[in-house]
């Protein structure tokens, strides 16, 4: 079943006087439950198709349809709202809120879409359990390691069961031990939450455990290799 | 998580910066209801002073009266009215005056004075002339039997410097003399045997007597006893002349009024001048004086009252006094508005560092899913919080000294004390209590947050997610 679908899309950056075609007629459909990752050199594209996919960017033409939803036909409170109900996001620099505890960043999205606290709780509960820090819940980030850091902003980003996470470059800051853990984690999730992972790295460990990847040159798809 | 606790967390992620942000209002919130409270207070209490002493809260007039204070613009007193203007529940009595002008003569001397028509009993009710009659006076002869009685070297020696004198105030008699409180009781007695000054009020029964001024006692060379005659216009060009015995002298703190006041029982006054039942002005004596119930009481009389008599408040009977403390006023707001305009840079120097330095943050969050509405919901509760610390640590900082400022008010010394004496006003400034100034104080610092969250919630709403992760 297609989560995603790309058609013909073009992101062309006009800030100074050269124009600049950051993605460049990608055309893709992802399917639920994949695990996939989009690799190529820096300034192929990989982190503009990720934020077009994201919605946190429209692309110049072309169309992307999340579940048939035409992206670029959303209103910025509607696309936000989209963006809550049905996109996880984990960011290279974890961007946990400092304020909060592991579980209470946990729980932040599901507060957001208004869940009742016993589910909230009972996810929170769950996710934390997954991703191996329960005993963490009520640390704050500046407390934790940046495996730790990640694993909660992983744990954030499947809370209210999106139909796929984007993670950009999500090991780049992480040794290696914790890049490993942390991708053992997310493999586990893909398979028991059956939610589409798609990321954007140049880790070859994220690459090697990817089911798809999607290579990037100059904005364009290179290739797209699924494995077995 | 709530909106609130997330903004209680925020504004003390960065505890020196809140803290520092927090003291500003503090102190300008704190400083700056002292000081109205102080000046406030000040004018409380002269308003008072001044009003109680001669105006009273309301007075009834012809219409033309304070254009043109003449006795023709005066006005018959119609009991009728009267009793009914009494019937209203905030009002105590009504005391007629009558004031005109003569020329006063004792001996070979004259002068031209105000002859102010008085009842001699209710006029305490509504001022506080009884007050002003001289109870000490030196003399030559007096300082040199008081120099020879056990008073202290420094009171002898001012007794020469100031020669003669007549006092109205023990306080400022005192102060005069450089008599210290631990010396009162010792010597004050002795001031009493020696200095004091026989003095009389009307009563009732008095028809060809007067109080005069000190100044004019002393111009006309004139006492308790002896003879003054009065001769001037009046009501409609008749001739007014009368002789009368002088009962009491008072020391009135405005030269220019104490130089030519002749007080008269306001039968013996309409007697003079020719208007039998007349009166100038009619003064109230209420119950309540705030300023509210006498708007309220004049609302109420003016149904009673028709023309061409008008009811004036005591704004209108002091306009010029009141312009004076409304300009005294303004020069105070000034001072406060330059505190509250370094506040406000203040407070704006923390919020664009705080949308600065979180920019990468509300991008993070606008992309996880938190509408821009609800991000500037939470960083409007953060500035709030901000200045709510600060409002309220001012206002609690504030209490004790505003309450305690009132209850034992600042006493002035050396010439502010005399100039306080001489108007017969006692020489304290003390604080207003804690009423509407507060809350405009707090509207105030209210109006620099919303600025301060009308410009984040602007910036919140201008946010560019993709720049906002790149920051």
């Amino acid at each position: 079943m297609k989560v995603i679908e790309i058609k013909e899309v073009y992101k062309i950056y006009n800030e100074t006087e050269i124009e600049v075609h950051a993605v460049n007629g990608v055309t893709l459909d992802f399917q639920e439950a994949e695990f996939a990752t989009i690799v190529g050199p820096s300034g192929s594209g990989k982190t503009t198709l990720l934020n077009l996919l994201g919605g946190l960017d429209l692309p110049t033409s072309g169309q992307i349809l999340i579940d048939g939803v035409d992206l670029s036909k959303l209103k910025s409170s509607a696309l936000i709202d989209f963006r809550m109900k049905n996109i996880g996001f984990v960011f290279q620099a974890y961007n946990l809120i400092p304020v909060l505890t592991a579980k209470e960043n946990v729980e932040f999205i599901m507060s957001l879409q208004k869940w009742i606290k016993k589910e909230r709780d009972q996810r929170t509960f769950e996710l934390l359990k997954s991703v191996g820090l329960s005993e963490r819940a009520n640390s704050r980030p500046a407390k934790m390691s940046g495996g730790q850091q990640q694993r909660i902003a992983v744990a954030r980003a499947l809370a209210s069961r999106p139909k796929f996470v984007l993670a950009d470059e999500p090991t780049a800051n992480l040794d290696s031990k914790s890049a490993t853990t942390l991708l053992e984690i997310m493999g586990k999730l893909n398979h028991e939450e059956k939610i589409t992972f798609i990321f954007s790295t140049h880790d070859p460990r994220v690459v090697k455990m990817a089911h798809r990847v999607i290579t990037l040159e100059d904005g364009k798809v290179v290739s797209d290799e699924v494995r077995e | 998580m709530k909106d609130f606790q997330l903004a209680w967390r925020n504004i003390w992620r960065n505890k020196r910066r809140t803290l520092i942000t927090a003291a500003s209002v503090f102190f300008a919130i704190f400083f700056a209801l002292v000081m109205r409270s102080f000046q406030l207070g000040a004018y409380d209490r002269l308003f008072k002073n001044v009003i109680e002493s001669y105006s009273g809260y309301l007075q009834l007039q012809h219409k033309d009266y304070s254009d043109e204070p003449v006795l023709d613009n005066s006005f018959v007193v119609d009991q009728y009215m009267l009793e009914q203007l009494k019937k209203d529940p905030n009002v105590r009595s009504v005391v007629p005056r009558l004031e005109s002008f003569a020329l006063a003569a004792a001996g070979s001397r004259t002068q031209g004075t105000i002859v102010m028509g008085i009842d001699p009993e209710r006029e305490n009710e509504v001022s506080d002339i009884i007050k002003r009659l001289v109870k000490f006076k030196l003399s030559p002869e007096v300082n040199e039997a008081l120099k020879k009685e056990p008073i202290p070297d420094r009171t002898k020696k001012l007794i020469d410097v100031i020669g003669s004198e007549s006092y109205a105030s023990i306080g400022r008699m005192m102060l005069d003399l450089g008599i210290s409180l631990e010396d009162t009781s010792s010597v004050l007695p002795i001031f009493r045997r020696q200095a004091s000054f026989s003095n009389y009020y009307f009563n009732n029964t008095d028809t060809q007597c007067v109080i005069i001024g000190d100044g004019l006692s002393d111009y006309l060379k004139i006492s308790v006893g002896d003879t003054l005659v009065l001769m001037g216009q009046g009501y409609h060009g008749t001739t007014a002349a009368g002789k009368y015995v002088v009962k009491g002298i008072v020391k009135l703190p405005t030269p220019d009024i104490d130089n030519i006041i002749v007080y008269i029982p306001i039968n013996s006054a309409r007697e003079l001048y020719a208007a039998p039942g007349m009166a100038t002005s009619a003064v109230f004596s209420l119950k309540s004086n705030s300023d509210k119930d006498v708007l309220l009481t004049a609302g109420r009389l003016k149904q009673i009252v028709s023309d061409p008599l008008v009811l004036k408040p005591w704004r209108e009977l002091n306009a010029l006094l009141v312009n004076q403390m409304e300009a005294d006023s303004r020069s105070g707001m000034i001072m406060i508005g330059i505190l509250y305009l370094v506040i406000a840079f203040g407070v704006f120097g923390t919020v664009l560092m705080m949308m600065a330095e979180r920019r990468r943050e509300f991008g993070m969050l606008i992309s996880i899913g938190m509408q821009k509405r609800k991000l500037a919901k939470v960083v409007s509760l953060e500035i709030l919080l901000l200045g709510f610390v600060g409002i309220i640590a001012g206002v609690i900082a504030s209490l004790p000294v505003v309450i305690y400022g009132n209850i034992h008010p600042i006493r002035f010394t050396g010439e502010m004390a005399r100039m306080y004496e001489d108007y017969g006003f006692e020489p304290v400034m003390p604080t207003l209590l804690p009423g509407i100034f507060y809350l405009w104080q707090i509207i105030v610092v209210l109006i620099i947050l919303v600025i301060a969250i009308t410009f984040s919630v602007r910036k919140i709403f201008r946010i560019k997610v993709i720049s906002a992760l790149r920051a």
